[in-house]
């Protein structure tokens, strides 16, 4: 065995506290190490070269690296043995920066534990095996759940790229909240317009399905062949798809858990989303007195909503602008906390509610006493710092988005998280906030959290192009890490077919064996950890050299 | 238990909540909100501000963070007592429950006086079979007006067939108020002697007389393996399942005061109703705030003890005009402090004030 050992100094983030040199020499005793050596940035083009030029000269089979996390910097290192003819998974990375050189500053003591580290590498390395990435075409069709206004952008945007699109809506009409909606701020169209031009762009298109009254009652597969079961009017019907845009939108909040409100105990007390639906209908006196409560269902600890909704401050700046607009006379006050009217002329829009005689009071309303004359609200103008007590005769709560009601049954049907307030999980909010943990679904719109209609169409089109990119490749490298059989020592008890939770475990009834169905494999190695008879081992970790490795920590030097 | 951070003065947001939440803010100089900013930058605060408090809990139960002001005044009324910033008769009520086990300084021996009212006896918990425990408290062990709670509640459990024992002289002040007056070492040493006698004797269940009893009882002995109910909890089930069968007729119209330890605090709102609506020829009305709206009566947060500095219009006098303008006959009510605190203006607008176990005393 010929192994090279590069240990990086990451410019001064190891050397700072590690003694690179001390351990190149180290290592260079080492009958079985060839090259030990350690330089400025491994991950320079020099220092890729540096290892290139060893494989070739030396003849290198095992590389380790040691420096930064293995996270960081995999595919590029795997690369660089690739391209000198030797399989990529005969690297072994070490982290001496985040594991070691990062978290003292005792040199010694750093050197001795990176020491370790690297041994413990070098012991495991020694198991390694060159493994094949295996190929699977992918299916250039896409599912999209929802039909709300996100779903509708992605299957638009997925049609148009050429991907076979799937629909799937569980009402019997697609549109989702924004059909019901008068007019969509900011430029006041009606919102079932809005919808029906979009429902219209799809229903042209041939390499669209559209399933309306339709749910999905199984999901299973994996990235460019999941296997969906639909419940159609008509029956179950089966699809394969490559990949998901999950749309499912959120649900209205419902201010009936806030005893304090009194709604829908007293029909003068109604939701901006009834305002907005039944404002031609309303009762109201020549000069109303209308009271709009912000942040009604966000921002509230004690109903677990922490979380600010960002589009109901725009929504009650709607309702006091209409109510000026068609009742001149009317006193329309409105209790806010904070004014968040954060969207393109939102400001603006404040200022001009505002200029229209809408007051704004600074009070977290305490409570609602709806009496025969009129409905009280007590509160506190906490600007004048004095409590009041007033009655109005429309109280319009500005509601908030919750969580989608079919949230959980989703999350569970596709393998996805759900964020502290049971919307879909980012993979990263900030880098990848369209993607989930499971390759291949992307979320689109409110049901990760709320957004404006503006920003779900967008978001919608966004996970389009994402899952377009993936699909569009047309196949996919499969990890070679996957669970293997050896079917004389399997005694066929069936437990690690409980403990896989991607199905990949089938039994034979004949042989009364397992074997693993490798497109299947997660490579997460719960089957391996339940077998008790050892029979089934992870490609590339088996036992031995998880024991090296634990020797290399342990054994005197 | 007791930690320094049992509120959270510094996420406040100055919304407002509290104060429009709040029975005393607007109609005194206590303003709730103002005190959790003057918190948030320890500024001074006027001595005689933090004592309006009621410990209602109304503020704590809304706030959108999670503040609870109401814990923020208990500490602010601590640190008054340890530098002897205490109205007079609060620290009076205070020595007498240090040395008496009871604020109003009567004989300890005296706790168990009001079961010779009864014509059966009461035995100690120790000699019960089921150690379910009555927690009789202070207000009713001794007062004139509120022993007969107590004398009510027993034979109604005796004639449902409930085997119950009381602690007698041995049981201490539960310290509800006393913590809520921020005397944080007495009430130490109240919930070590009662669950020191609860430990000794096995009590596996409490059934507590008084609202406040129960909320010290439940949510803030420490987790003990007791179960702690208000005693309508018992109550209205039996009466549902025929246990306990009122035969008479009360023909009054009947309003329901939530009080708060009982309703907002704890949840107890549907029992007390179940049991007034089980009454034949009762007339139930309901107050325009109840439930968890209910207009606090004032009389907890030690307020029991002492005046506060300004003259107002007292919530319990405009509880009872709402009771009159509804055409009520009687306040019902389900606990010793808000029966002290409703009855003079009810008496003086001409209408009565009964404790639950007394109308159904006088149907059963």
């Amino acid at each position: 065995m010929k192994t090279g050992i590069f240990i990086c100094h990451c410019g001064h983030n190891i050397k700072h506290t590690v003694d690179v040199k001390k351990l190149s020499e180290y290592f260079k005793t080492f009958p079985n190490v060839t090259v030990s050596q350690d330089y400025v940035f491994v991950c320079s083009e020099p220092g890729q070269d540096m290892i290139k030029d060893a494989i070739e000269k030396e003849g290198l089979d095992r590389v380790i690296i040691a420096s930064c996390t293995p996270s960081l910097h995999g595919p590029m290192f795997k690369d660089v043995l690739r391209k000198s003819n030797l399989n990529p998974f005969l690297l072994r990375r070490v982290s001496i920066r985040e594991h070691c050189a990062w978290v003292g500053n005792d040199v010694e003591a750093n050197t001795e534990k990176a020491k370790r580290l690297i041994l413990a590498g070098l012991y495991s390395s020694a198991h390694h095996v060159p493994l094949e990435e295996k190929i699977v075409d992918v299916k250039k069709s896409a599912l999209v759940v929802g039909g709300g206004v996100s779903g509708l952008s992605a299957a638009i945007f997925l049609s148009k790229m050429g991907m076979q699109v799937h629909l799937v809506e569980k009402k019997s009409e697609l549109g989702g909240h924004v059909r019901t909606l008068k007019g969509v701020w900011p430029a006041g169209r009606d919102g079932k317009s809005i919808v029906e031009d979009m429902v219209r762009e799809l229903e042209g298109r041939e390499n669209v399905e559209i399933f309306t009254s339709t749910t999905i009652t199984n999901f299973e597969g994996f990235f460019g062949n999941y296997e969906v079961t639909l419940n159609t009017p008509q029956g179950e019907k089966k699809l394969t798809v490559g990949g998901a845009v999950l749309a499912i939108g959120f649900s209205p909040f419902d201010p009936s858990i806030k005893p304090e409100l009194h709604y829908g105990k007293d029909e003068r007390i109604i939701t901006t989303l009834e305002f907005e639906n039944n404002s031609n209908t309303l009762q109201l006196p020549e000069k109303p007195r209308v009271a709009i409560l912000h942040c009604v269902g966000s921002r509230d600890e004690q109903i677990g909503k922490v979380y600010c909704s960002r589009v109901c401050c725009v929504n009650a700046l709607r309702v006091g602008n209409a109510l000026k607009d068609n009742y001149k006379d009317s006193y329309v006050e409105s209790f806010y906390m904070d004014v968040r009217a954060h969207p393109k002329g939102g400001e603006e829009f404040f200022e001009d509610t505002q200029e229209k005689g809408v007051l704004f009071t600074r009070a977290n309303v305490g409570e609602i006493v709806p009496t025969p004359t009129g409905v009280i609200i007590r509160g506190e103008d906490t600007l004048f710092g004095e409590t009041f007590e007033r009655e109005f005769d429309l109280v319009v709560l500005s509601i908030g988005m919750s969580s989608p009601e079919d949230c959980k049954l989703i999350a569970n049907t596709f393998k996805i998280a759900l964020d502290k307030d049971n919307f879909f999980m980012e993979a990263h909010i900030k880098l990848r906030p369209f993607d989930t943990a499971v390759k291949g679904i992307f979320i689109a719109g409110t049901c990760s959290g709320p957004k404006d209609v503006e920003e779900s169409i967008n978001h919608g089109r966004a996970s389009a192009v994402k899952l377009f990119g993936l699909l569009n490749l047309g196949y996919t490298y499969v990890d070679p890490f996957i669970s293997y059989v050896d079917p004389k020592r399997c005694s066929g008890c069936r437990m690690c077919e409980h403990a896989c939770f991607s199905n990949a475990i089938k039994y034979d009834e004949e042989k009364r064996v397992v074997h693993v169905e490798e497109a299947a494999c997660m490579g997460c190695g719960l089957c391996n950890a339940t077998c008790p008879s050892s029979a089934i081992s992870l490609r590339g970790y088996i036992d031995p050299m998880i024991d090296d490795e634990i020797s290399g920590f342990t054994e005197a030097i | 238990m007791l930690t320094q951070a049992s509120h959270k003065a510094l996420v406040c947001i100055q919304c407002g909540k509290c104060t429009g939440s709040c029975p005393e803010s607007g109609k005194t100089l206590f303003n709730i909100r103002m005190l959790v900013r003057k918190k948030q930058f320890q500024a001074v605060v006027e001595e005689s501000l933090p004592w309006y408090c009621t410990s209602c809990g109304a503020c704590t139960i809304r706030c959108p963070r999670d503040v609870k002001p109401s814990e923020i005044i208990i500490e602010m009324r601590s640190a008054l007592i340890e530098n002897g910033s205490v109205p007079l008769a609060l620290q009076k009520a205070l020595e007498n429950t240090f040395v008496q086990k009871n604020p109003w300084g009567r004989s300890r021996n005296k706790r168990a006086a009001w079961t010779e009212k009864l014509d059966f006896e009461v035995p100690h918990i120790s000699a019960t079979e089921s150690k379910r425990l009555l927690f009789v408290c202070c207000i009713q062990a001794y007062d004139p007006r509120c022993m007969v709670i107590p004398v009510n509640v027993a034979k109604i459990l005796n004639k449902g067939g409930i085997e119950f024992g009381i602690l007698g002289e041995e049981e201490a002040c539960c310290g509800n108020e006393i913590r809520r007056v921020g005397e944080f070492g007495l009430f130490e040493e109240l919930q070590e002697e009662n669950i020191a006698n609860f430990k000794e004797y096995g009590v596996k269940e409490i059934i507590a007389l008084s609202p406040h009893c129960m909320n010290v009882l439940k949510k803030e002995y420490g987790d003990l393996g007791i179960k702690v109910s208000h005693y309508t909890e018992l109550l209205a089930p039996m009466i549902k399942e025929g246990s306990i069968v009122p035969k008479g007729s009360y023909n009054k119209k009947v309003i329901y005061h939530d009080p708060c330890f009982l309703g907002k605090q704890n949840g107890v709102f549907d029992q007390p109703r179940e049991i007034l609506k089980s009454v034949e020829g009762l007339d139930f009305l309901e107050f325009s705030r109840s439930r968890e709206n209910s207009m606090c009566c004032e009389g907890g947060g030690g307020r029991m003890f002492f005046e506060v500095e300004t003259m107002y219009q007292r919530n319990a006098e405009v509880r009872a005009q709402e009771a009159v303008d509804k055409g009520a006959e009687v306040i019902a009510t389900s606990c010793p402090f808000c029966v002290m605190t409703l009855e003079d203006p009810a008496t003086e607008k001409g209408i009565l004030v009964r404790e639950l176990s007394e109308i159904l005393t006088e149907v059963l």
